[in-house]
């Protein structure tokens, strides 16, 4: 109960409005510099709870990474930590 | 007929000024089957996320194709077996895109 209680009383976490209110309808593999602002610096993809983007952008940016990354725009991996 | 568009990523050990032209004789096929060549595009020499064949470095050529999927899959086919061809790679793209992507330019 008193967990519960913890979690009603918490500030509901403030939401990171989707990066996409920059005016970006449809996510193109060509713009890496979006891109780019969607991996880790091991160039993972990051997860929804930390982009903060809709189901419909996430997947989007996933396959538009994943294209990037065979046309070598973007690594699979880079080990530069 | 579809709308394709299509990457190509040539050896780096060729010339910049080369390559339109040399695009121009894959871009044949596409022409004689009736299709359409609407934009090409060569980036130039950029740089690999990783080698490819050794190279770190690829010359990006981006072509808007309208055509059939045979034609378009037969060049593939003959850029595959060019040895100065690094990779390819065709997608399709829904027609409307195009100007969502230009909005997206210029923000």
């Amino acid at each position: 109960m008193a967990g519960r209680a913890a979690r009603v009383g918490r500030p509901p976490k403030k939401k990171a409005n989707p990066l996409h209110a920059r005016g970006i309808g449809t996510v193109d593999w060509k713009d890496t510099a979006l891109l780019r602002t969607f991996v880790s610096d091991r160039g993972k993809i990051r997860s929804r709870r930390v982009t903060g983007l809709t189901g419909q952008q996430q997947r989007q940016v996933a396959t538009a990474i994943k294209t990037a990354r065979e046309m070598a725009l973007l690594p699979y991996t880079s080990t530069a930590r | 007929m579809r709308h394709y568009e299509m990457v190509v990523i040539l050896e780096p050990s060729l010339d910049e000024r080369t390559v339109a032209p040399s695009l121009e004789t894959f871009l044949n096929v596409i022409r004689t089957d009736g299709g359409t060549v609407e934009n090409v595009e060569v980036w130039g020499r950029r740089r690999l996320a990783y080698e490819i064949e050794k190279n770190a470095e690829g010359i990006y050529a981006v072509l808007d194709v309208n055509c059939e999927p045979a034609t378009i899959k037969e060049m593939d086919r003959q850029l595959a077996l060019n040895e100065s061809v690094l990779r390819t790679k065709v997608m399709r793209r829904d027609p409307n895109a195009g100007a969502r992507r230009g909005k997206a330019g210029a923000s």
